[in-house]
């Protein structure tokens, strides 16, 4: 499989390029001496700077996906490329921002945003300017100095987007980020990850099985379904921006998905 | 106005906690010795005491039996202490961090050091005196041996409880095998770690005694000996009380600094 080369048409930029295609995957693990398919002929493409969620109920393996296109975990079959290369290892390239609080604790906020590039060759004065930039990029420039656990949920998840956005990942990965925080803060959330998304131009893999999140965030949904888990329905969101949660046409298509979801 | 006073007589009250217990004790002892229920040939008067540990440790050496031995005793006593513990402390953590994360290594090991750590270290003794002699080389080995299991068990139990999720983020903001042992591992296993050395530095002092009764010319250990063996009870008692001084002292400064080497040390104890 080769990357594709053919230069992207000027009048859309950068969004028609495939960055990840993902052939015929699946996933089986051995449970109990039972082997049971999580993932069965999981088949999509992403294209530079698209959106996309995945949408599914709990169980449906979204999360492994995941976790296979972040190389935490081999796939069964198939294959995952990104820019043609297929998918090994964890790498700097697919960055993923986790569900559970996953700072470290021993250092603070500004040295947390820092460890990705600490582990380049990049001086000190460098690093520092990035950081400076990121820290201010997710609201919490005062709160530089403080430990993880001196700081709420919503701004640990701040920092957990700095600390990867720092490092310029060709995919940022999701895994239902904003799933333990209260309805306000997740709220505000969703809106830095837009506003920072039209700065940044990232393209972004977002799981959920909020079907609020996805209407309000995506490109395109893709909704998964169940035993096993599949792509039932690739849909595209043609909702203009920004998109309120009251508006009629946000609650009919919130609907349409409910269909899929729960058929 | 009140409550401020009140929260000042609360933080005086509390920062002489620690002190409440050994005061209680002098007195207590005072009290007993003035009314003379125990014989001083048992238990000597306090200011006799007191009186001991100054010509130990002040006046000059020669002028009377264990004068101004201090320096030469604790200065002995120290190194023993603190290379038998260097070497524990060598073996103990890479070997405890690496038996913490590999399940292989962990088997190979668990058996062979949980046996040997249910051995009494008194019962080294003869053999260690066997191999290496009486003085400074069986000291070590004692304090090494006793030291090693606390440092040991607890680098295994810290690096065995690192959140899989902290290495996970590691690997995915390009971390490698080097990198991720000295920026995740130890600082994740660093509060277990800090227990096992802390563990170890007490006992060592323990050790050491053992060690030093064996007859060396020098040390805390052996001065408590030679006190016996003139029943001099006085230096006996004074000699506890500057291991009990010291054994502190240097767990404060152990703690100390390795919350100033370490920022995990400081950040999450």
């Amino acid at each position: 499989m080769k990357p594709e080369l053919t230069a992207t048409p000027k009048s859309d930029p950068g969004i028609s390029k495939t960055i990840l295609k993902i052939n015929n995957l699946k996933k089986v693990f051995r449970v109990n001496g039972i082997f049971l398919a999580v993932l069965d002929g999981i088949d999509f493409t992403v294209k530079k700077g698209e959106m996309i969620c995945i949408l599914g109920r709990s169980g449906c393996g979204k999360s492994t996906l995941l976790k296979m296109l972040a190389g935490f975990l081999a796939p069964s079959s198939g294959e995952i490329l990104l820019n043609g290369k297929p998918v090994t290892n964890p790498g700097t390239d697919r960055c993923v921002v986790f569900q559970e609080d996953t700072l470290f604790p021993w250092l603070t906020v500004q040295e947390n945003i820092a460890f990705g590039l600490k582990g380049r060759n990049k001086d000190k004065k460098g690093i520092r300017k990035e950081v400076d930039r990121f820290i201010a990029l997710v609201g919490l420039t005062e709160f530089r100095d403080y430990l993880p656990r001196e700081i709420s949920g919503g701004m640990k998840q701040r920092v957990a987007l700095a600390r990867v956005l720092i490092l310029k990942p060709k995919i940022l990965l999701m895994d239902e980020p904003f799933a333990s925080l209260d309805a306000q803060t997740r709220e505000e959330m969703q809106n830095l990850l837009l506003s920072l998304r039209e700065k940044l131009s990232h393209t972004i893999i977002f799981v959920t099985h909020d079907v609020n999140e996805a209407v309000t965030l995506s490109d395109r949904i893709l909704v998964m379904s169940k035993n096993p888990g599949r792509i039932r329905e690739d849909i595209h969101v043609d909702l203009v921006r920004p998109r309120k949660m009251e508006k009629q046409e946000f609650i009919f298509f919130r609907r349409k998905l409910y269909k899929h979801l729960c058929d | 106005m009140i409550k401020e006073e009140n929260t000042k007589l609360h933080n005086f009250v509390f920062q002489m906690l620690p002190w409440i217990i050994p005061t209680a004790f002098i007195i207590l002892w005072f009290v007993i010795s003035e009314a003379g229920l125990i014989p001083t040939y048992l238990l000597p008067h306090p200011v006799e005491i007191a009186k001991a540990g100054y010509t130990y440790i002040f006046d000059t050496p020669g002028d009377a039996p264990f004068a101004g031995r201090f320096l030469s005793d604790a200065g002995a006593s120290l190194i023993r202490v603190c290379s038998g513990f260097a070497v524990a402390v060598i073996l103990g953590i890479p070997l405890g961090i690496i038996s913490g994360r590999l399940v292989s290594v962990r088997k190979l090991l668990s058996s062979t050091v949980n046996g040997l750590r249910s051995v009494p270290g008194i019962s080294w003794l003869p053999l260690a005196m066997i191999w290496f002699g009486i003085g400074i080389k069986t000291t070590i080995f004692l304090v090494a041996l006793a030291a090693f299991f606390p440092i040991y068990l607890n680098a295994a139990a810290g690096a065995g409880q690192i959140n899989p999720l902290l290495l996970q983020a590691g690997a995915m903001m390009g971390v490698k095998r080097l990198r991720g042992t000295f920026a995740i591992l130890l600082p994740g296993a660093m509060p277990h770690i800090m227990t096992g050395l802390r563990l170890g530095l007490g006992i060592s002092w323990a050790y050491l005694v053992l060690g030093e009764l064996t007859g060396v010319p020098n040390g805390l250990g052996a001065v408590i000996m030679d006190a016996r063996m003139l029943g001099r009870i006085d230096i006996i008692i004074v000699g506890i009380i500057i291991i009990a001084i010291m054994g502190r002292l240097s767990d404060q400064l152990l703690t100390a600094s390795l919350r100033f080497c370490f920022k995990s040390a400081g950040r999450m104890s």
